[in-house]
C-alpha cells in the first residue's frame, strides 16, 4: 500500500484513506466523542495508556449505537497491551500508512453494524443486554471472556459492559450478564467465584483473622499446656523459668517432663492485644478497600465469573433487539408470572378432564412489535404496555388471568366459557386495543392480533401453550 | 396372723433397756444424728433465717447495686447436645451481668459445631475447644483462666436451673464476706423415669438437701456440687482451680475452707438434674462418688486433723462428721448385724422387721416434718409416699453395700486412679506423684 492513498488533515485531526474518513484522537482537546459519528473510524493514540484507557469507555460506553460501535485502532505506543483496551479496539497500527492495513476489517464492522435494527428497550437493563448482543454481532464474537484485572471493581472485567458502568457500579455488569442467561441468551461456563462487599459491592476486600469482640487484627497466639498430674492449665509463658530451659508446673512445682505423657499441649489461644480477649476461633473479616466496611465473611456476595457463549437465540436478539426483559413485564399491574399462568392452565385441563367443561386461552401478539418499539421511547413502551393490560383487564372477568409471554405477546385466561362467546370478546378486546393505540400514538401503525384455543384435556397444557404461541 | 401376733408379742415383750440393746444402731446413729440433730439444727435455721430477713435483703440490695460480672463455666466431653437447653435456661435468669464459657474436652461427637455455631451466634461468650480429653478438673481450669468475673459458677451442661438461681447463689457472698463457695441446691428432674431415680429424688429431698442446710448451719459443709456451685474468683486463683478427680468438687469445697473461707449451702438456689435411672448406673455413680471419700478426705487431706497452724476446729469437725458417719457407721452396721447374728439369732427375724418398720415409720415422718424446712419443691410430696418404705432396702442395704465395696476398692486398690472418668494418663501420673 502506497502513503499517497493515506492523506492527513492535521488541522482538522483526520485521516482520510480512500472514500473513508477517520477521526483521530490525540489529546483530551480530541475528546468530543460525538465527533465520531460522522467518521468512518477512530485512530487513538496509543502513548500514554491512561488516555487511550480513558477514550476507549468513552466510545464503548456511550448509548448511541453508531458512537459505540465504531471501530477503533489504535495507532502507536502500548496501550494495547493493556488487557481492557485490547479487548476492545479493532487493530494495531504503528504508522498511518499502515490503515490500509486494517481498513478491510474496519469496513467489514461497519457493514455488519449497518445490518442491525436498533430498536429501543424498555429498560436499562435490556438496553444494555441489546448493546452488548450488537457489539458481539459487528465484531462476529461468540464468546465474551473476563479478564483478571487490576483496575476493575470486581477483580474480573468484561471489558464491553464494563465502560457502561461507573467504578462502583460495576457488579451490576454481572447481574446483566445472569440475566441475559436466564433469558437464554447465553450459556455460561464456570470460570471461578467472586465475593463482593455487603456494602458497596466491591470485590477489593482484604481477607484478615479478627478478634471476635473487637474486630481487631492485632493479636498473639499461644499454646495451651495441661499438666496431666495436677490439672494445671495454662500458656506455656507459665511453665518456664528464667533460670533454665526446664519448664515446670506452676501448681504443683513438678517438673514437666515428656510430652503426650506427663503433659501435652490440648489447645491454642488467641489474645487479642487490643482489648485483651482471648478466643479460640478468629472471626474471619473482609474489609472493603472501596467502602472501608468490615464484612464478617458470611455476609459476602458470592457471584460466579463464567465464560459467556451466545445462543442462537442470542445470535437472533443480536439483529432484532432485545426490547425487554421479564423482569420489565412482569412489574406491570394486573399481570401475572408466565410460569403461574402455565401452572393455573395445567389445573385448568386437569379440571376439564373431570368436568368435560370448555375453557380457552388467548394469545394476543403485536406482530409489528419491534418496528413499533424502535420508533417510539422505551418510557413509551411500558406505557403502553400497561394501557392494552389495563384495556384487556376491564373487558375480561376477573377471574382471568393475563400473562407476559414476552413484550409481544399477551395471554389470557378464559375458563368456563364458550369459545365462540371468547372469539367475540377477543375481536371487541382488538377494537379497543386499535383505538386505544391510534389515539396514543398517533403516526405509527400497530398489528394486533389474536388467537383463541380450546383447552383440549387429551393434550398436555404445556403443548397447548407452545402452539398457541407459534400460531 | 399367728406372725403378726408373735411379731407384736415380741416387741411387747421388750422393755426400754432390751430395746435399746437391740436397736441401739438404729437409736444412737440414725435416730440421733439424722433426724434429731436435723430437726433441731433446721429448726434453728429456719428461725435465723426469719430474723435476718432484714439482712438477706440487705445483701439483695447490694448485689443488686453492685451486679458484678460473674463467669459461668460449663466444662464437659460430649456436652453439645445439652448445650443450648442450659444456656437457654440461663437467659431466662433474673441475674444478667454474666459471661458464660463452654470448654469441649475433647468431644467426639457434634460438640465442637454445636459450640462454635453457638459462640458466633452470641448465645454463649466463650467456646474453647481442646483437641485431646483432660479431664473436667483440667477443662475447668483453662475456662477458669479465661473468666473475667468476679465470682465463678460451675455447671454441669445436663442440668437446668431455676430462674433466679445464679442470684440466690450468690447472695449467700454478699451475706458473709468469708463466703468462698456455695452450693447449689441439687433435685432429680427424672424422678419419674424408673424406680432409682424415684429413690434417688427422694434421697435427695430428705438426706442431700435437708442434709446439706444443716451442715451449713453448723458450719460443716464440705461438698460444693460440681452440678451447681458458686465461688469467689480470687480464692480460686489463690490455689489454681481444681485438682484432678474423680470427686473434684468435695476435693475444692476442702480447699476453700482449708483456706480460711465458709462454704454455704444456697437452698433457693435450685437446679434439676438427671439422676442414673438404673440401678446399674448409680452404682457406678455412688462407687466413684464413695472413692472419692476416701481419696481426698483420708489421704489428701488428712492434714485436716493434724494440729498446726492452718489448723481449723471447723474443718476438723467436718472431716471427722464426715468421716464417722459415712465410713466408721458403714463399718459400725456390720458389727451391729454380727452382734444381732451371733448374740439374737433366734430373734433375728423379728429384729429385722422391727427394724424395717422403724426406718420406715421414721422415713415417713421426716419426709412430712422436712417439708416445712424446704424452701423449694419441684415436685408434690404425694407422688412419693408410695416408695418411702423402699427406702430402707435403698439406703441400708443397697447404698451400704456400693459403698463398703467402694472403700474396699479404694483403701486397699486405690481403685479412684483406675476411674475413665479421667483420660488414664492423668491418673496415672497423679497415683504416682500421691495427687
Amino acid at each position: 500500500m502506497a502513503l499517497e492513498h493515506v492523506k492527513i488533515d492535521a488541522a482538522n485531526g483526520t485521516v482520510q484513506y480512500l472514500n473513508s474518513t477517520y477521526i483521530y484522537v490525540s489529546s483530551s482537546r480530541d475528546l468530543k466523542i460525538d465527533r465520531s459519528i460522522a467518521y468512518t473510524g477512530i485512530i487513538l493514540d496509543g502513548k500514554n495508556t491512561d488516555f487511550a484507557r480513558l477514550v476507549v469507555k468513552r466510545v464503548r460506553g456511550n448509548n448511541n449505537p453508531t458512537i459505540y460501535l465504531k471501530p477503533i485502532i489504535i495507532l502507536n505506543g502500548t496501550a494495547h497491551r493493556d488487557a481492557f483496551i485490547k479487548s476492545l479496539i479493532d487493530g494495531v497500527i504503528f504508522s498511518f500508512d499502515q490503515i490500509p492495513l486494517v481498513h478491510e476489517q474496519v469496513h467489514h464492522i461497519n457493514t455488519l453494524s449497518e445490518n442491525l435494527q436498533f430498536i429501543n428497550s424498555i429498560s436499562f437493563e435490556a438496553m444494555i443486554v441489546s448493546k452488548l448482543l450488537y457489539f458481539m454481532y459487528s465484531r462476529e464474537l461468540k464468546v465474551i471472556e473476563p479478564s483478571p484485572y487490576v483496575f476493575s471493581n470486581t477483580n474480573y472485567c468484561y471489558p464491553f459492559l464494563a465502560c457502561s458502568f461507573i467504578d462502583f457500579e460495576e457488579y451490576q455488569v454481572l447481574e446483566m450478564l445472569e440475566l441475559a442467561e436466564s433469558e437464554g441468551l447465553f450459556k455460561s461456563k464456570f470460570l471461578d467465584r467472586i465475593y463482593l462487599c455487603s456494602n458497596c459491592k466491591s470485590s477489593r476486600l482484604s481477607f484478615r483473622e479478627t478478634c471476635p469482640k473487637c474486630s481487631s487484627s492485632h493479636t498473639d497466639t499461644f499454646d495451651i499446656v495441661h499438666h496431666s498430674p495436677c490439672a494445671y492449665v495454662g500458656p506455656i509463658t507459665d511453665f518456664s523459668n528464667d533460670i533454665d530451659d526446664q519448664l515446670n508446673c506452676p501448681k504443683c512445682s513438678k517438673k514437666l517432663k515428656h510430652i503426650g505423657v506427663d503433659y501435652d499441649k490440648p489447645s491454642v489461644l488467641h489474645q487479642c492485644k487490643n482489648c485483651d480477649n482471648r478466643f479460640q476461633d478468629f472471626h474471619v473479616k473482609a474489609k472493603c478497600m472501596a467502602c472501608t466496611f468490615d464484612n464478617p465473611v458470611e455476609a459476602l456476595i458470592d457471584k460466579e465469573i463464567n465464560e459467556f457463549t451466545l445462543t442462537k437465540k442470542g445470535e437472533s436478539y443480536a439483529l432484532q433487539g432485545y426490547v425487554s426483559t421479564p423482569k420489565d413485564i412482569e412489574d406491570i399491574i394486573g399481570t401475572v408470572k408466565f410460569d403461574t399462568f402455565k401452572t393455573v392452565v395445567k389445573y385448568e385441563v386437569e379440571r376439564l378432564r373431570q368436568t368435560e367443561g370448555s375453557s380457552n386461552i388467548v394469545a394476543i401478539s403485536i406482530e409489528n412489535a419491534g418496528q413499533f418499539y424502535a420508533k417510539v421511547g422505551s418510557n413509551a413502551q411500558q406505557v403502553m404496555l400497561k394501557d392494552l393490560v389495563s384495556e384487556i383487564r376491564s373487558s375480561i372477568r376477573s377471574s382471568d388471568m393475563i400473562s407476559f409471554y414476552s413484550s409481544s405477546v399477551i395471554l389470557v385466561t378464559m375458563f368456563e366459557i364458550p369459545t365462540k362467546i371468547s372469539q367475540r370478546i377477543m375481536s371487541d378486546i382488538l377494537i379497543l386495543l386499535a383505538k386505544l393505540v391510534e389515539n396514543n400514538f398517533k403516526d405509527l401503525k400497530i398489528e394486533i392480533k389474536a388467537n383463541v384455543h380450546q383447552l383440549n384435556y387429551n393434550l398436555s397444557s404445556e403443548l397447548q401453550i407452545n402452539q398457541l404461541i407459534s400460531m | 396372723m399367728n406372725g403378726l401376733d408373735e411379731f407384736f408379742d415380741y416387741i411387747n415383750s421388750l422393755g426400754f433397756e432390751r430395746f435399746i440393746r437391740i436397736f441401739w444402731f438404729f437409736v444412737f446413729f440414725e435416730l440421733f444424728r439424722y433426724m434429731i440433730v436435723d430437726l433441731i439444727v433446721l429448726t434453728i435455721a429456719k428461725i435465723l433465717k426469719r430474723l435476718n430477713r432484714k439482712k438477706i435483703k440487705e445483701a439483695f440490695h447490694r448485689l443488686d447495686l453492685e451486679q458484678p460480672l460473674v463467669s459461668i463455666i460449663i466444662p464437659g466431653k460430649n456436652e453439645g447436645k445439652h448445650i443450648f437447653k442450659l444456656v437457654k435456661s440461663l437467659r431466662e435468669q433474673t441475674y444478667k451481668n454474666v459471661e458464660i464459657i463452654v470448654v469441649d474436652d475433647g468431644s467426639d461427637d457434634d460438640t465442637p459445631t454445636i459450640g462454635r455455631d453457638m459462640e458466633r451466634n452470641g448465645f454463649i461468650d466463650k467456646f474453647i475447644r481442646n483437641e485431646f480429653r483432660g479431664g473436667k478438673a483440667s477443662a475447668a481450669n483453662l475456662a477458669l483462666r479465661l473468666t473475667k468475673g468476679k465470682f465463678i459458677v460451675h455447671l454441669d451442661a445436663d442440668c437446668s436451673y431455676n430462674f433466679d438461681a445464679i442470684e440466690q447463689i450468690l447472695l449467700p457472698f454478699y451475706l458473709d464476706s468469708k463466703v468462698g463457695g456455695v452450693g447449689g441446691n441439687v433435685s432429680v428432674r427424672n424422678y419419674k423415669k424408673s424406680l432409682p431415680a424415684t429413690l434417688q429424688a427422694i434421697e435427695y429431698y430428705d438426706t442431700i438437701s435437708i442434709g446439706r442446710v444443716v451442715a451449713s448451719q453448723l458450719g460443716i459443709y464440705r461438698i460444693i456440687s460440681g452440678a451447681f456451685g458458686a465461688f469467689r474468683a480470687d480464692a480460686m486463683q489463690q490455689f489454681q482451680g481444681w485438682d484432678i478427680g474423680p470427686g473434684l468438687d468435695g476435693d475444692i469445697s476442702v480447699k476453700i475452707r482449708k483456706m480460711g473461707y465458709k462454704v454455704k449451702f444456697a437452698s433457693d438456689a435450685v437446679c434439676l438434674t438427671n439422676a442414673p435411672d438404673t440401678f446399674r448406673k448409680l452404682a457406678k455413680q455412688r462407687l466413684r462418688w464413695d472413692k472419692s471419700l476416701i481419696r481426698f478426705r483420708v489421704r489428701k487431706h488428712r492434714d485436716v486433723f493434724y494440729p498446726s497452724q492452718h489448723f481449723q476446729f471447723s474443718n476438723f469437725f467436718s472431716f471427722l462428721e464426715n468421716i464417722t458417719y459415712n465410713i466408721v457407721l458403714n463399718v459400725k452396721w456390720y458389727i451391729y448385724f454380727f452382734d444381732m447374728v451371733f448374740n439374737f439369732p433366734h430373734e433375728l427375724p423379728f429384729i429385722l422387721s422391727m427394724n424395717f418398720f422403724l426406718y420406715t415409720c421414721t422415713n415417713y415422718f421426716k419426709f412430712f416434718v422436712f417439708s416445712l424446712y424446704r424452701s423449694e419443691k419441684n415436685v408434690g410430696i404425694a407422688y412419693f409416699l408410695p416408695y418411702l418404705p423402699l427406702m430402707v432396702i435403698y439406703f441400708g442395704y443397697y447404698l451400704r453395700i456400693v459403698r463398703s465395696i467402694a472403700y474396699i476398692q479404694e483403701v486397699f486398690f486405690k481403685k479412684s486412679y483406675d476411674d475413665p472418668w479421667n483420660p488414664p494418663k492423668t491418673s496415672k501420673h497423679a497415683k504416682e506423684l500421691g495427687l
